[in-house]
C-alpha cells in the first residue's frame, strides 16, 4: 500500500506501523464520574467497519508523525490522510 | 595532563572504496545535531536558524547547503538536522550557541553513521535497497527522505548530481555498509 | 542425436550451436532455443511422467502455462526441480533430467499406477481417510508419501544468491506482445517513465510466433524494431525475462527477473531479483492462453496445442513431427495447418468440430467437417488418431485448438471477477480492475492483431493523459485482423477413454463428473475435490474446459458456474527469491555495542538480544564452563568493581517546556517534581492497567530529561511517547529524539566503583557520596574534558554508576575503565552476571514484566498515582486487578539448598495435587547466586507478600520434577539498600 503523507508525499506502507481505530485519539476524561466505564470502552471496544475506516498509522521509518488515514477496509482505497496532531487538536485535545 | 585519554573509533572511520565508477566512503568528522522547534515559538527558532546559518530552514523533505558548508535537513514539521564537519565532541554546543536558546538541540553525531555514494550508477545500486524514488526529476538535489533499507532506518540526502549521503544507525553500521556494498557488487 | 526436426526459418542463431544434455544424452540446439524447442528439434517427444498415473508425457505448450514438460535443471546443490522446459532458455552445458519415474524414463516402474486408476479417481485421497481406518497410517499414508511429488529437491543449501529491488514508473506495461509494445511505444514517445516487462527472453509475444505482418514487415521484425526504439529511450526500461506475478494495492506490482538463469555461469551475481514496482498506472497486455479440447487419450506425447506448434515452427524453426494433424473448434487452428504447409510439413488432415467451410483456403487439404478426435494410439508418442466417425488417421503430431483464454489473472488479484463473453467463449476482465490498471489486447479479449495493436496504443494514451502527458499523434501500427471465430466445444462426448483436463495433476473429464455426482459442484469444491488447477501451472490450460463440463453437468451456463479466484503469483516464485538476501548471517542486521571490539578481544561470548549482540560473559583461561565465568564476574563485582556495557538500553532525549508534565502523564508514578540533577525510577503502564516498561529518567535541566527504557522496548516506548505527544496531548511543548546509539553507557558497580571513577572523572566534578548521592545525575567531563554523563543508579544493588560518553569513544572508554580499575581488579561482566545480580536484588525485568502483570502484582501498586492524569492509572484500579489475593512478586529459595530451580515452574501448596485449580503462581526468573551459594528464584505467588517463610512446591510437569521452596523477600541481597547508598 501507498500512503500519501501530507508533508512528504506518497510513501510505501512498509515505512509505517499500524495502530488501528483513530477513536484512540478521543481519550476519556480521567476525572469523569464514569471514568472507569469510559476507559474500559476506550481500551477495548472498537468498531470494525467493512468500508471506510479512520485509522492511525505511525511513520516510524520516516518523520515519526502519527497520521489519521481514511482507508476502505474492503478495497484498501485511501481517501484522506491527515496529521494526527491536527486531528487531535481539532477534536479539542490540548495539554 | 589526565591519566587517561579517550580515542575516537567511529564504526566506519576511514572507509573509502572505489568499485568501478562508484565511490563509497564514510565522510570524516561528520557531526549531526538535531533541532526541535519549540511549540508556539517556531518563528523565533526559524529566524535564529536563518541568521545563524544565512539560510532558511527548508520545507520537510528538503535540505539546504549553507555557505559555510553545513547542510540543514528538514525532517518533519518541528524537527531538523544540521549536518556539518566538526571533529570535536561538542557539536551540540556549537549549534546551540548559535541558536541562542531558541530551539532544542540534541547531539546526534554518534547516533548515526554516514556513507556517501557517488557515481553514474549510484541509483542503480540504491534501487536494490531504497524504496524511495531517486529518479533525477523525482528526487532533486537537496531532497531528503527518511526511509528503511534492508530493515534499517536510513536518511538519504541527494547532495549532488549522482551523489547521495546515507545515514543509518551507528550500532548497525557494519550491516548497513554490507547492504550497500552488496548492492554495488550485485549491480556491477 | 541430430536435430532431425529442425526446419527452415525461425529467430534462432544458426551460426552457433549450443550443446546440452537430457537424461545424460548429448543434444544440440541454437542460441534462441528454449529447452523445449531444442528437445523437439532433436526428436525427443517423451519428456516426463505424469504426477499420479505416471503416464508418458510430452510437451503441450510453448510457454509458462506448460503442465507436462517439467524437468530438473542443473545438478548438485543447484538442482532445480519442476522447471518448465518451455520457458528455459537454452545455454551451453545445460543439463536437464526428466522427473517422476523410477528406472529409465522409457520404462517407469511406477507406470503400474496407471492400471490402478479406477482407485485413484477424484477424491481418492480423502476417501483413504474414511475406510478402512487402520489402513491410513500403515498403508495409505506411506505409499502416498513415497509416490507423491514430482521433482526432487537437492536437499542442500541453495548456493545461488538472490536480490530484491524497487522500481518507480509512470506506466508499467505488462507483456511485450503486440498490445504491450504498442502501449510502450505510445507512452515512451510521450515522455512518460515506462517499464515494459515480459516473461520471455525475446520481447514480441505472439508476433514472434505468427507470420502476420505489421507496418508491412514481418511481425517479428516489427517487434525487434519496436524494441530497438524503446531501448534507445532514456525514459523506458525494458525488462525481458521478468514476470509480473502479482497486482497489489495502489499500483504496486511484484515482478521476478531471471537474471542469470540463462547463463552457464552466474559470475557471482544474483540469479534472480524480486522487484517491487511502484506504478502510477499500468497496462496489462498479458496476452491469451490457448486451451485444449478433452478427448480420449489426449495426453500422449505428440499431442500439442495448435498455437504452440506454430510457435515452434515459426519462431524456433522446429516441427514437432513429420505428419501434423490439426483438431480445432475455431478459425485459429487453421493457421497452424497453413503455416506448417508453408514450411513443407505434411498436414494429413484438419478436423474441425464445426460444420462450416474452411476459414482459410488450403488447396488439397483433407478437411474433416463436423467431426472430432475420439481416441489416439501410441503410448510413448502419438501414432494415429481415431475420429468420431471411426476413421483412423496416421499422424505423429496432433495440434489441438480449443480457443483462447485472455490472461485475466492480474485483473483478479484484488477481488475483480472476470466476465464471460459469449462471442469469444471466454472470460474477459471484469469492470472492477485494480486501481490504475487498464487492459489491452488479447488479455482484454481483442484476440486479433490489428485490434491488439490499436488497443495497446489507446490504453497507454488514456493512462498517460490522465497523468498529464500529451500523447503523440501517431496512428496505431498497421495490421490486419485475422479470422477468429470460435465455437463452444469443450470435450468429445463420444470418447470412452480417459480424457485429460489438468495434465499436471492428472484430472480427467470423468473426475469432474464424479465430483458432480458426489456433490462437489461449486467451482471451489470442484477444485479442492479433484485438485483441478492446484498444480504449479494453476490450471492455465485446464480450468475453463473443466468449468464448461461442470456447467454441462449442472445445466447451468459457464458464467453462472463461475471461476475460482486467481491469486498471486501468476507463475511460481522460488522461495530463494522471496527470501532475497535474508539468509544466514544476513537474515537481519546486527547492532553492535560501542565496546564490541574490546569484548571480542577479551574473550566475550555474545548473545543475541533483539538485533543486538551483547557480551554474555567473559571467559578466562581455566574456566570450565559459563557458570565459572558468571560466578566470578558476580563475585568480583560484589567484592570490588565490575563494568558492563549497558548501551543497549533505550535512551530518549526529551526536551520542552512541558517535558516534566509530559513525563508525569506517561509514567504511573510522579515526575513533575523531580529535581534537576536527580534520577527517578519510572513505571509505565498500558492503558488497560498492565505494567508495560520500566526504566530511569534523569532531569538534566529544567526542560531537559533523559529517559531510559528496557532494551527490548526501546522502539515501542518511543512510538508510544510520540503517540501521547501528538495524539493525546498535542499542545504540549515536548520533543523526543532517540540517542540510544549516541552514547556508550557503562554500568560501574561494586564497592570500589567510586574509587575507580575518581581516576577517570575530571577533578572539577565532585562525585563524593555527599555531593553526588544515590539517584544523582550530572553532565560531567572525563579524561580531560570529554563530555560525559554520570548517573548514580544501580541495577545490581551495589554502589553503582552508569557513565556515558559519546559512542565513538566507547571502545576506548571500556579500555580506560579496565585500565584505571586494574588496582581494584575491575572485571568486565556480561548479561548473565547482570541477570544474576538483578535477581539477587529482586529487580523486575522481562520475565516479570511479561504483559500479564500489574503494578499491584509487582508490589509497586502504591507507586501508581491516582492524583494525576496518566496512562493506565484508571483501568489499573479495576477491582479484579487489585484483589487482595492477587499474585505478588516474591523471592524463593530451595529448602534443600543444593537443589537448582527451574523458571516456568508453578507453585502448588504442600499436600495438594498440581492442577490448574490448585495453582498458586509461577516462577519467573532463576539463577545460581554465588553470593549466597545456592539457587534463588523470583516468582508470582498468590498473596505472596503475606506468606514469607511458607514452604510450597515448585512443580514443573513440562520438564518433570518438583522442588520444595521457601517464600522469602525478593531482595536476597542488601534488603535495606545500604550498599547502593554507600
Amino acid at each position: 500500500m501507498i500512503i500519501n503523507h501530507p508533508l512528504l508525499g506518497p510513501r510505501d506502507a512498509a515505512e509505517f506501523i499500524y495502530l488501528g481505530d483513530a477513536a484512540l485519539i478521543d481519550r476519556p476524561d480521567w476525572q469523569a464520574e464514569d471514568a472507569m466505564q469510559q476507559f474500559h470502552d476506550y481500551a477495548y471496544l472498537r468498531d470494525n467497519p467493512a468500508g471506510p475506516h479512520r485509522e492511525l498509522w505511525y511513520h516510524e521509518q520516516g518523520d515519526r508523525s502519527w497520521l489519521v488515514v481514511t482507508r476502505d477496509t474492503t478495497t484498501h482505497e485511501i481517501t484522506d490522510v491527515q496529521m494526527a496532531r491536527d486531528v487531535a487538536r481539532s477534536r479539542g485535545r490540548d495539554k | 595532563m589526565p591519566d587517561y585519554t579517550l580515542i575516537s573509533t567511529p564504526p566506519l572511520a576511514g572507509y573509502d572504496k572505489i568499485f568501478g565508477t562508484t565511490r563509497l566512503h564514510a565522510p570524516a568528522d561528520l557531526a549531526i545535531v538535531s533541532i526541535a522547534l519549540p511549540l508556539g515559538a517556531e518563528d523565533a527558532a526559524l529566524k535564529a536558524v536563518k541568521s545563524a546559518y544565512g539560510a532558511a530552514l527548508p520545507e520537510p523533505g528538503r535540505s539546504t547547503l549553507t555557505k559555510e558548508g553545513a547542510r540543514l535537513v528538514r525532517l518533519g514539521s518541528d524537527q531538523a538536522f544540521v549536518i556539518f564537519t566538526h571533529a570535536t565532541p561538542d557539536a551540540e554546543r556549537a549549534v546551540a550557541t548559535r541558536l541562542k536558546g531558541t530551539a532544542y538541540t540534541t547531539d546526534q553525531t554518534d547516533v548515526w553513521t554516514g556513507l556517501e555514494i557517488t557515481g553514474p550508477d549510484s541509483r542503480t545500486v540504491l534501487e536494490r535497497i531504497c524504496p524511495v524514488d531517486l529518479h533525477r526529476d523525482a528526487f532533486a538535489e537537496g531532497d531528503a527522505a527518511r526511509t528503511v533499507m534492508e530493515h534499517l532506518g536510513a536518511l538519504i540526502v541527494r547532495t549532488g548530481e549522482d551523489t547521495f549521503l546515507l545515514l543509518s544507525a551507528s550500532s548497525s553500521a557494519n550491516s548497513f555498509l554490507h547492504a550497500v556494498e552488496t548492492s554495488i557488487r550485485n549491480t556491477s | 542425436m541430430t536435430q532431425k526436426n529442425r526446419i527452415s526459418g525461425g529467430q534462432i542463431d544458426r551460426t552457433r550451436t549450443v550443446a546440452f544434455t537430457f537424461n545424460g544424452k548429448r543434444m544440440a540446439g541454437h542460441p534462441g532455443d528454449t529447452l523445449a524447442s531444442a528437445l523437439l528439434a532433436n526428436g525427443q517427444r517423451l519428456v516426463g511422467r505424469s504426477f499420479k498415473y505416471h503416464r508418458p508425457r510430452g510437451i503441450l505448450t510453448a510457454g509458462s502455462e506448460e503442465p507436462n514438460a517439467l524437468v530438473e535443471l542443473r545438478s548438485g546443490a543447484q538442482q532445480e526441480p519442476n522447471t518448465r522446459a518451455t520457458t528455459v532458455e537454452l545455454f551451453d552445458g545445460l543439463a536437464a533430467n526428466s522427473q517422476n519415474h523410477r528406472g529409465p524414463l522409457e520404462f517407469d516402474l511406477m507406470a503400474l499406477t496407471d492400471l490402478m486408476s479406477p482407485f485413484l479417481s477424484a477424491g481418492f485421497y480423502y476417501k483413504t481417510f474414511m475406510w478402512p481406518r487402520a489402513f491410513w497410517e500403515k498403508l495409505y499414508e506411506p505409499v502416498i508419501r513415497a509416490s507423491a511429488g514430482l521433482g526432487r529437491l537437492s536437499m542442500q543449501d541453495d548456493p545461488d544468491s538472490y536480490d530484491k529491488g524497487f522500481i518507480h514508473c509512470d506506466l508499467l506495461v505488462i507483456g511485450a506482445g503486440p498490445a504491450g509494445l504498442s502501449a510502450a511505444l505510445a507512452a515512451g514517445r510521450a515522455g512518460a517513465r515506462v517499464v515494459l516487462a515480459d516473461e520471455d527472453f525475446t520481447p514480441g509475444g505472439r508476433l514472434n510466433a505468427e507470420t502476420h505482418a505489421v507496418d508491412d514487415m514481418a511481425g517479428a521484425d516489427w517487434a525487434a524494431q519496436a524494441v530497438a526504439e524503446l531501448a534507445a529511450m532514456d525514459n523506458v526500461r525494458l525488462m525481458p525475462r521478468t514476470t509480473v506475478y502479482g497486482a497489489y494495492d495502489h499500483g504496486t506490482y511484484g515482478a521476478l527477473e531471471r537474471c542469470t538463469d540463462h547463463l552457464s555461469d552466474a559470475g557471482g551475481k544474483p540469479r534472480q531479483v524480486l522487484w517491487r514496482i511502484y506504478s502510477k498506472r499500468a497496462v496489462l497486455a498479458a496476452g491469451a492462453t490457448e486451451r485444449p479440447i478433452a478427448f480420449g487419450n489426449n495426453d500422449r506425447p505428440g499431442i500439442m496445442l495448435a498455437g504452440a506448434v506454430r510457435t515452434y515452427a515459426n519462431r524456433f524453426g522446429v516441427t514437432p513431427g513429420q505428419e501434423v494433424a490439426v483438431f480445432t473448434n475455431n478459425d485459429d487452428g487453421w493457421r497452424t495447418a497453413a503455416d506448417l504447409l508453408a514450411r513443407g510439413v505434411a498436414v494429413p488432415a484438419v478436423i474441425d468440430t464445426r460444420d462450416a467451410p474452411a476459414p482459410i483456403d488450403l488447396p488439397g487439404i483433407r478437411h474433416v467437417r463436423n467431426a472430432a478426435v475420439m481416441d489416439t494410439v501410441g503410448r510413448k508418442g502419438l501414432k494415429s488418431i481415431t475420429l468420431t466417425d471411426g476413421q483412423v488417421i496416421p499422424a505423429d503430431t496432433l495440434a489441438v485448438s480449443g480457443g483462447w483464454n485472455p490472461n485475466v489473472h492480474l485483473t483478479c488479484h484484488q477481488r475483480g471477477r472476470p466476465e464471460w463473453r459469449d462471442d469469444l467463449n471466454a472470460f474477459v476482465p471484469g469492470a472492477s480492475l485494480p486501481a490504475g490498471m487498464a487492459v489491452a489486447g488479447a488479455a482484454n479479449g481483442a484476440l486479433t492483431l490489428a485490434a491488439a495493436l490499436a488497443e495497446g496504443q489507446a490504453a497507454a494514451n488514456a493512462q498517460i493523459e490522465a497523468l498529464g502527458f500529451t500523447p503523440a499523434k501517431t496512428d496505431a501500427p498497421r495490421a490486419e485482423d485475422e479470422p477468429s471465430t470460435c465455437s463452444a466445444f469443450w470435450h468429445v462426448r463420444e470418447s470412452r477413454k480417459r480424457a485429460w483436463l489438468d495434465q499436471q495433476n492428472d484430472v480427467t473429464v470423468k473426475d469432474v463428473k464424479l465430483s458432480y455426482r458426489e456433490g462437489f459442484r461449486s467451482v471451489e469444491h470442484l477444485k479442492r475435490y479433484t485438485t483441478l488447477g492446484m498444480a504449479t501451472d494453476q490450471g492455465k490450460t485446464a480450468n475453463i474446459p473443466a468449468l464448461a463440463i461442470m456447467a454441462e453437468c449442472t445445466g447451468k451456463t459457464i458464467p453462472e458456474t463461475g471461476t475460482t479466484i486467481f491469486r498471486p503469483p501468476y507463475t511460481p516464485i522460488p522461495l530463494g527469491a522471496l527470501a532475497g538476501r535474508a539468509r544466514g548471517t544476513d537474515f537481519r542486521p546486527y547492532r553492535l555495542t560501542p565496546s564490541h571490539n574490546w569484548a571480542t578481544e577479551n574473550g566475550a561470548t555474545f548473545v543475541e538480544v533483539g538485533n543486538w549482540l551483547r557480551a554474555q560473559w567473559f571467559a578466562r583461561p581455566g574456566e570450565k564452563g559459563w557458570r565459572d565465568s558468571v560466578d566470578r564476574e558476580v563475585e568480583m563485582t560484589r567484592n570490588s568493581v565490575g563494568i558492563c556495557d549497558v548501551t543497549t538500553l533505550g535512551k530518549i532525549d526529551i526536551q520542552g517546556r512541558d517535558a516534566a508534565e509530559f513525563l508525569n502523564k506517561v509514567y504511573a508514578n510522579g515526575f513533575a517534581k523531580l529535581p534537576v540533577g536527580k534520577v527517578r525510577y519510572g513505571l509505565m503502564l498500558r492503558e488497560d492497567g498492565i505494567a508495560y516498561d520500566d526504566g530511569t529518567t534523569a532531569r538534566m535541566s529544567e526542560n531537559h530529561f533523559v529517559m531510559t527504557t528496557t532494551t527490548a522496548n526501546a522502539v515501542l516506548v518511543f512510538r508510544r511517547l510520540e503517540f501521547a505527544r501528538q495524539c493525546l496531548w498535542p499542545n504540549m511543548d515536548v520533543h523526543l529524539i532517540s540517542t540510544t546509539d549516541g552514547w556508550a553507557q557503562f554500568a560501574v558497580a561494586g564497592p570500589n566503583a567510586r574509587n575507580l571513577l575518581r581516576k577517570v572523572v575530571d577533578e572539577s566534578h565532585d562525585i563524593s557520596n555527599e555531593a553526588f548521592p544515590f539517584m544523582a545525575c550530572s553532565e560531567i567531563t572525563v579524561c580531560g574534558g570529554m563530555p560525559a554523563r554520570l548517573f548514580r543508579i544501580s541495577f545490581s544493588g551495589e554502589l553503582a554508576y552508569e557513565i556515558a560518553v559519546p559512542a565513538r569513544y566507547g571502545n576506548s572508554m571500556m579500555d580506560v575503565l579496565i585500565e584505571a580499575g586494574r588496582e581494584f581488579n575491575a572485571t568486565p561482566y556480561g548479561t548473565e552476571a547482570l541477570g544474576v545480580m538483578r535477581i539477587e536484588k529482586g529487580h523486575a525485568a522481562g520475565p516479570e514484566l511479561n504483559g500479564q502483570t500489574t503494578a499491584h502484582n509487582l508490589g509497586m501498586g502504591r507507586m501508581v498515582s491516582q492524583k494525576k492524569e496518566c496512562i493506565g492509572n484508571v483501568l489499573s484500579q479495576r477491582p479484579d486487578m487489585i484483589r487482595d489475593d492477587a499474585v505478588k512478586l516474591v523471592g524463593v529459595r530451595p529448602v534443600n539448598r543444593a537443589e537448582p530451580l527451574t523458571a516456568g515452574s508453578h507453585f502448588v501448596n504442600r499436600g495438594e495435587t498440581a492442577s490448574t485449580e490448585t495453582d498458586q503462581g509461577w516462577m519467573t526468573s532463576v539463577a545460581y547466586s554465588p553470593s549466597l551459594g545456592h539457587s534463588v528464584g523470583l516468582g508470582f505467588i498468590r498473596r505472596g507478600d503475606e506468606r514469607m517463610g511458607e514452604i510450597v512446591r515448585a512443580v514443573n510437569p513440562l520438564k518433570g520434577g518438583e522442588t520444595e521452596v521457601e517464600i522469602v523477600s525478593a531482595h536476597f541481597i542488601d534488603p535495606e539498600g545500604e550498599r547502593l547508598r554507600a
